[in-house]
């Protein structure tokens, strides 16, 4: 199966993720795989999830934090600026401590509680994650296509996502048992109306938030996420780890992209042993690429003789993926 | 005028008596149960606040971010919590007190 048969028999997975160790061309397949999609007439979003994110230099437009930037027709990219939403986040907890309690000035400690929130290590992504849902909430696009960090980090999202829930379920649980007892406080006292749990109304907002990141990851209808790799024994081993522990956490997994394979044609012209050498090496682990992930292999992208930046070069990366024009 | 005015301060003293022998039948009866489940609720409430603040006493609770959603709602239960959390206890802790 090649990758255009997989988008047109599946018109329904409106979420896109390439994934991969660091370095490989997730951002770079990205970008051609929205190219591509915007080509075929559908409104592409392609967003980044990673901190430090690439997606600037690949269109060659500075779009850091400045929401979704028209590229091109049909095809919109945007850089979530992390510590942005941070700041409009701690403002808005500011506002409402204010609003809820007259205050002017908010309490010292609780100031210091939140300036001390967003040193925390995982603030970024988890500030990112959140956005996520904004994003992909708003249902303007046809398509979604995330750029996301590299494996380690995906798979901390991911576990993030069910870490998140188990704590909201904990909560929750804890919080309906202080309502029942003012529940039962009320009937005996004879006070009709018992005081909404806003802490309890909060927490469900919370758990609606994280389902839809999380959901979006493991819907096998909706999802499909392609794992790039390069014909390199340590990347064969460690894709073939990560594709097994992604299984695990029940993302549905579409198939594998080789990128980097460099041209065959190469091979007739008089070319240094160095290349013959790393042409030889390729021809052995792209059969082991085929063998290992028999039946799941996409596309081979070639090495190109100049870095992936610019829409012209993005559109022979997308016709290398997609095979030229439909 | 003046018989009506009479009804009237009758009828408010009926149901100031009213309220009242209500008052001491839940005071008899119900009272310290109510009261009894309300202690109970404070509890969890500084054990919910102790789950999802406790950093601001020193100890780490993952994870942050979602926890500043929830920050408003607890801002007048803080300073009862660390309280309750903080104070020192002794042996008359195990007989029924009000302190909190």
């Amino acid at each position: 199966m090649s990758m255009r048969e997989v988008f047109d028999q599946n018109p329904n997975r409106r979420y896109i993720m390439y994934g991969g160790k660091g370095g490989l061309g997730k951002t770079t397949f990205s970008a051609a795989t929205a190219y591509w999609l915007a080509k075929q007439g559908f409104k592409v979003l392609v967003f980044s999830v990673d901190p430090q994110a690439s997606l600037s230099d690949i269109f060659k437009r500075d779009i850091f934090g400045k929401g979704p930037v028209e590229i091109m027709p049909n095809l919109f990219a945007q850089e979530i600026d992390a510590d942005q939403r941070i700041r409009e986040y701690q403002d808005e907890i500011r506002q409402k401590i204010r609003d809820m309690y007259g205050m002017t000035e908010i309490p010292e400690e609780i100031e210091n509680y939140i300036q001390s929130v967003a040193a925390e290590p995982a603030m970024e992504e988890s500030a990112i994650f959140d956005e996520v849902v904004d994003i992909v909430g708003s249902n303007e696009y046809d398509y979604y296509i995330y750029d996301l960090v590299p494996l380690g980090h995906a798979l901390y999202y991911l576990s993030m996502a069910s870490v998140y829930d188990q704590w909201i379920d904990k909560i929750t649980g804890l919080r309906t048992e202080m309502e029942e007892y003012s529940k039962v406080a009320n009937v005996m006292q004879r006070d009709k109306e018992t005081e909404e749990d806003q802490i309890l109304k909060e927490l469900q907002f919370i758990k609606h938030r994280i389902n839809v990141s999380s959901g979006i990851l493991t819907d096998k209808l909706k999802t499909a996420f392609f794992f790039v790799v390069t014909p390199e024994e340590m990347i064969i081993l460690d894709t073939k780890k990560a594709s097994d522990l992604f299984a695990k956490f029940d993302v549905p997994l579409a198939g594998y992209i080789v990128n980097r394979v460099i041209p065959a044609e190469l091979s007739g012209e008089n070319i240094p042993a160095y290349l013959v050498n790393r042409m030889e090496m390729q021809t052995t682990y792209l059969k082991e690429i085929d063998e290992v992930f028999a039946g799941q292999v996409l596309a081979r992208v070639p090495e190109f003789e100049r870095d992936i930046t610019g829409l012209p070069m993005i559109e022979r990366v997308a016709n290398e993926m997609f095979g030229g024009k439909k | 005028m003046n018989f009506k005015l009479t009804v009237s301060q009758i009828t408010r003293t009926a149901g100031g008596f009213t309220r009242a022998f209500g008052d001491m039948v839940y005071g008899a009866s119900v009272y310290e149960i109510v009261r009894g489940l309300h202690k109970e609720r404070s509890h969890l409430e500084h054990l919910f606040i102790l789950i999802v603040f406790g950093d601001i006493v020193g100890i780490p609770v993952l994870p942050p971010y979602y926890t500043l959603r929830l920050l408003p709602y607890v801002v007048p239960n803080i300073n009862g919590w660390k309280r309750s959390l903080l104070r020192e206890r002794d042996l008359t802790d195990l007989c029924d007190q009000e302190i909190t």
